[in-house]
């Protein structure tokens, strides 16, 4: 592996984890009766802007990489469905989250303007779907480096 | 190497400050609420150590991540797969759950206060004893004795402070 795709890979994983830990810090606040909205939305645009960045560089390590010089060796290895099952599931599952992301800060610089308690219940549940999904791709993620 | 060292070196720091916490928050709370009243000041103290807390399992999981990362440039991958790890791994994962539940009002606070103490303690002792012969779950049935034990004795200590009726 080079070293461009190495800190390609390094991107995609921290970029993603921080991304899980802020929504984790924005679900803790949209679970207060009265939550500042501006730092909520704040925090949302930034966990939006890093799993964009997560997706892209994922997205060029999976096409000029893992697909030749990965993938093989999974499936060759002692443990195919690394690839098979969890690569195959985290890789689609992992489109949604920018949008999820999207939405829930759409959602709370809405609520600055306009704070509103059914949103704010709405955004918080959308916010644990995301972080729900978000740490099933990381889990999803040990597991395929586990394989090669 | 250096990467490496720098990466255990902030795990072994975000593990002692989130213990370390863990275990002062427990202190703190039973020994601010023997009058039942948490005064402003004793807030303030409270919510520093959750802070120190956050900050700890902060720095746990993202060394953590650049611990697996390194493993996974390195090629040294057999300890992803480890049931130990991943014993591990589901207690943080308990961890995090504990604290949005205990935000969201829905886990009472002597269950939550239990989860959190034992849930750190074992992700101590699972990272120093890195791999066991124990299933992954043999480990999870260790901590879920482990979490009614602790509860009992946080209960125990409390009713020694301030009486059963106030618990």
């Amino acid at each position: 592996m080079t070293p461009f795709l190495a800190a390609l890979l390094v991107t995609h994983v921290i970029g993603g984890v921080i991304a899980i830990g802020i929504h984790n810090v924005a679900l803790m606040h949209l679970l207060k009766k009265a939550p500042n909205y501006v730092f909520i939305s704040r925090i949302a645009w930034a966990a939006a802007a890093l799993y964009l960045l997560s997706w892209a560089t994922s997205a060029y390590y999976y096409v000029t990489y893992y697909g030749t010089a990965v993938k093989p060796r999974i499936l060759a290895g002692t443990l195919p469905a690394g690839h098979i099952f969890f690569m195959e599931t985290k890789e689609h599952i992992f489109l949604v989250l920018p949008f999820l992301a999207i939405s829930i800060a759409l959602c709370a610089s809405y609520l600055r303007t306009t704070p509103d308690d059914a949103l704010r219940k709405s955004t918080a549940f959308l916010t644990l779907i995301a972080l729900g999904v978000g740490a099933a791709t990381a889990a999803a993620g040990i597991i395929v480096s586990g394989s090669v | 190497m250096l990467v490496y060292e720098l990466l255990v070196i902030m795990h072994i720091i975000g593990t002692v400050l989130g213990v370390g916490a863990a275990t002062f928050a427990e202190i703190h709370y039973t020994r601010f609420n023997t009058d039942d009243i948490i005064t402003d000041d004793e807030k303030k103290t409270l919510s520093i150590t959750y802070t120190v807390m956050r900050t700890g399992l902060f720095l746990l999981v993202i060394s953590g991540f650049g611990l697996l990362l390194y493993m996974r440039l390195t090629e040294y991958t057999d300890l992803l797969l480890s049931q130990t790890f991943w014993a591990k791994m589901t207690v943080v994962g308990i961890l995090v759950g504990n604290a949005l539940l205990l935000q969201a009002r829905i886990m009472p606070l002597a269950v939550g206060a239990a989860v959190s103490l034992t849930s750190w303690y074992t992700a101590l002792v699972l990272g120093s004893l890195r791999d066991t012969n124990a299933s992954y779950f043999e480990i999870l049935i260790y901590y879920a004795g482990a979490v009614v034990i602790v509860g009992g004795v946080l209960r125990l200590i409390r009713a020694h402070f301030h009486g059963p009726k106030n618990i």
